[in-house]
């Protein structure tokens, strides 16, 4: 079989689902009468019906779900874990604002160097951390992420040239990528963000270099051994994961065409951690499920409430507490998250008898 | 040219004295850096660099409190509590909570009338809270995580996660100050025509007691060579008969304990908020890893150290223009010229 047929044969249903997400704007709009691009008035589009909702949904999720799989890949194949993601995520959405808003360049221009910018930053920042503590028990690497993340976090919640707790508005965002204007091809350079991110991943990890990063996650002493300069093999992963991470932190500061303390703040953090846990620490796609999963899940229980007894919880004000506490719960009782679970129990049905 | 290169070697071998020198001559430096920087921003008036030194050391018993644990836990089972900020914060409101009843949630304080009596059962009871609940992560969280133990990392950072929300939906979300009056925080003495409470001063007091009673308990009782054998190699011991796992819970417990002692004494001055789990567990990791992973003499040290520059920064802040950023940041600005510079801490050994 050729190339081509073999990639297709691969990759079926990674690809039926590309197609899928490439058409849901219009299905959404399809099924419930609503136009892909909003309202139109005059010249202008005005984002209001059913499609352009789920458009800012999905974009959000593919911001997501880009940093919860750039987590993976330092978690789940590399075996080091950060408790400062947020700090990519929120710089990401804080160097691409600063940019556009302070440096005076022509927006589109701006947008690009805020852009490149962003990805050279944060993937600079993420090696050079590697570099101070990867020499260390992993543990350091953790104290060190969380560390900075919090210090960067207070920084900007009191950093008057963007509005201290406010946060920086995006006001010279250019015009083709704006959501309240053109919010479909903000979804489908999301789209393609996400797409490249997922197969980048995969063809990464199963390249040599992905090989090595299992062999560290698994017995670091042993790749040592075998003679793998396990450092640089980590630092790669936390750069690349870094630069991801920003990227996902430009769609998120673009969606909600601001940058603000809550982007750094540890709640990212946890989300990424939780979501590669709950989809399947090490699995390509247990990521996106997890990321998807949830946000989903929040999109659709915000207003709902739950009785028990005489008691009434409101889903979406104890959303962090009742997050908190599938998070336990996942890790005593679930480990392998959803992917991870599901492997295993098709490789134990498979097993000859 | 020739000047920058011989600044970057002045720089190069400064990092490498840091790096080889000995533990007591960086304290003895470090110790004078922050009193010259404390003096200097006092602006040479006495009464003020007395109070902040005064605050510093009140910073610093606080900080012990929830280093200890944290560096007796790390250095036994190889854990890095992120609760443990968590169960001051907890402390801190479940001292609030027993005193002001006509705030409160559990409202059970009403009684006992006198104010005074009823802050030592609220800071009773925030120890026997922080005890019960530091058992059961231990023994229902992390025992059966032991064969993972990233995974138990993660755990603590997601228990942390749950205990902040659970005291944001009880207590919500807005800061509570400390209204309640207790004699002793009336009572005031001055230095140099500055008024000092003498609350404060007690606990500065409490907090040398406490560092030399959780020393005593580690140098001179059974329990405490056991914990000292633990945290050099707990197979061994275990080998030797003794049940490593009940002494593992023991010791959390007691870390917890001192952590949310901590929370409850911090309460009549700092109130109860739910931002300062995260700013003491931060600063405490500032402290145990500037003491050096798994030291107790150097945790205890240490969180002089980082307390007086901490009061030192605070105060920098006052008559500087850089505002509150600095002083707000100066524990993770510590952590991490530790890190860069002398990662195995003050008293930590090369791992």
């Amino acid at each position: 079989m050729n190339r081509v047929g073999k990639f297709l044969k691969e990759n079926w249903l990674y690809l039926t689902v590309l197609v899928l997400l490439i058409l849901l704007p219009h299905l959404i709009g399809w099924a419930t009468d609503s136009s892909p691009l909003g309202v139109q008035r005059g010249d202008r589009f005005i984002m209001r019906g059913q499609s352009t909702y789920w458009q800012s949904v999905f974009i959000e999720l593919f911001a997501l779900a880009i940093l919860v799989m750039s987590y993976n890949l330092m978690f789940g194949f590399t075996g080091v874990i950060s408790f400062g993601h947020a700090l990519f995520f929120g710089g990401g959405a804080y160097i691409t604002g600063m940019t556009l808003e302070f440096m005076g360049l022509e927006p589109t221009l701006g947008l690009l160097v805020g852009v490149l910018l962003t990805l050279g930053i944060c993937g600079l920042l993420g090696l050079t951390i590697g570099l101070a503590t990867l020499r260390l028990r992993g543990v350091y690497f953790a104290i060190f992420t969380l560390a900075i993340a919090e210090m960067v976090w207070v920084f900007f919640g009191r950093f008057p040239a963007t509005n201290g707790e406010d946060g920086l508005t995006l006001k010279s965002l250019p015009t083709f990528i704006d959501p309240t204007q053109n919010r479909i091809f903000l979804y489908y350079i999301a789209l393609a963000a996400f797409a490249f991110t997922f197969f980048f991943i995969r063809r990464l990890v199963s390249s040599p270099t992905g090989r090595v990063f299992q062999a560290i996650r698994e017995n670091e002493e042993r790749a040592k051994a075998i003679g793998y300069h396990t450092l640089r093999f980590k630092l790669f992963a936390i750069t690349v994961a870094s630069t991801m991470a920003g990227g996902a932190g430009i769609l998120h500061g673009i969606l909600n065409k601001s940058a603000r303390p809550e982007y750094l703040s540890v709640t990212h953090t946890v989300d990424a951690l939780l979501m590669t846990i709950i989809g399947g620490v090490g699995t390509f796609v247990g990521p996106v499920l997890g990321a998807a999963g949830l946000e989903l899940a929040d999109v659709l229980l915000r207003d709902a409430k739950l009785t028990l007894g005489t008691t009434v919880i409101n889903v979406g004000e104890s959303w962090n507490f009742l997050l908190g506490l599938v998070f336990i719960v996942v890790v005593l009782v679930f480990p392998y998250g959803i992917v991870g679970t599901w492997h295993r129990w098709r490789a134990q049905r498979r097993k000859p008898k | 040219m020739r000047t920058i290169l011989g600044l970057l070697r002045l720089f190069f071998s400064f990092g490498k004295w840091l790096y080889s020198t000995s533990a007591f001559t960086l304290v003895v430096a470090l110790l004078l850096i922050v009193v010259g920087v404390a003096l200097y921003a006092s602006q040479g008036n006495m009464a003020t660099f007395s109070i902040t030194i005064l605050s510093g050391l009140l910073r610093a018993m606080l900080l012990f409190l929830v280093a200890a644990g944290l560096s007796i836990i790390f250095g036994l089972m190889d854990i890095l509590n992120f609760a443990q900020g968590a169960y001051f914060m907890l402390g801190a409101y479940v001292a609030y909570d027993f005193q002001h009843s006509n705030m409160g949630v559990l409202r059970m304080g009403d009684s006992i009338p006198d104010p005074n009596l009823r802050f030592v059962v609220g800071v009773l009871l925030a120890i026997i809270v922080g005890l019960v609940l530091g058992f059961v992560l231990e023994r229902v969280l992390l025992r059966p995580l032991y064969e993972r133990p990233l995974f138990q990392l993660v755990l603590t950072f997601g228990v942390s996660i749950v205990m902040l929300e659970f005291i944001k939906g009880v207590w919500g979300t807005t800061p509570n100050s400390w209204t309640a009056k207790l004699a002793l925080q009336d009572a005031q003495f001055e230095l140099f025509g500055q008024p000092f409470s003498m609350y404060r001063l007690f606990i500065i007091l409490a907090g040398f007691i406490m560092i030399f009673a959780v020393a005593l308990l580690l140098r001179r009782t059974r329990i405490g060579i056991i914990i000292r054998a633990g945290v050099e190699d707990d197979e061994m011991v275990n080998a030797l008969g003794i049940n490593v796992r009940a002494v593992f819970t023991l010791v959390f417990a007691l870390g917890c304990m001192l952590a949310s002692l901590g929370g409850a004494v911090a309460a009549p001055f700092l109130g109860a908020t739910p931002s300062m789990g995260a700013t003491f567990l931060l600063a405490a990791i500032a402290v145990i890893v500037l003491g050096g992973l798994g030291s107790y003499e150097g945790t205890a040290i240490a969180s002089f150290i980082v307390g007086l520059a901490w009061a030192t920064m605070e105060q920098f802040s006052l008559f500087t223009n850089i505002g509150t950023v600095l002083s707000s940041t100066t524990p993770m600005l510590l952590l991490a010229f530790i890190l860069l510079l002398r990662p195995n801490g003050l008293f930590g050994e090369a791992r």
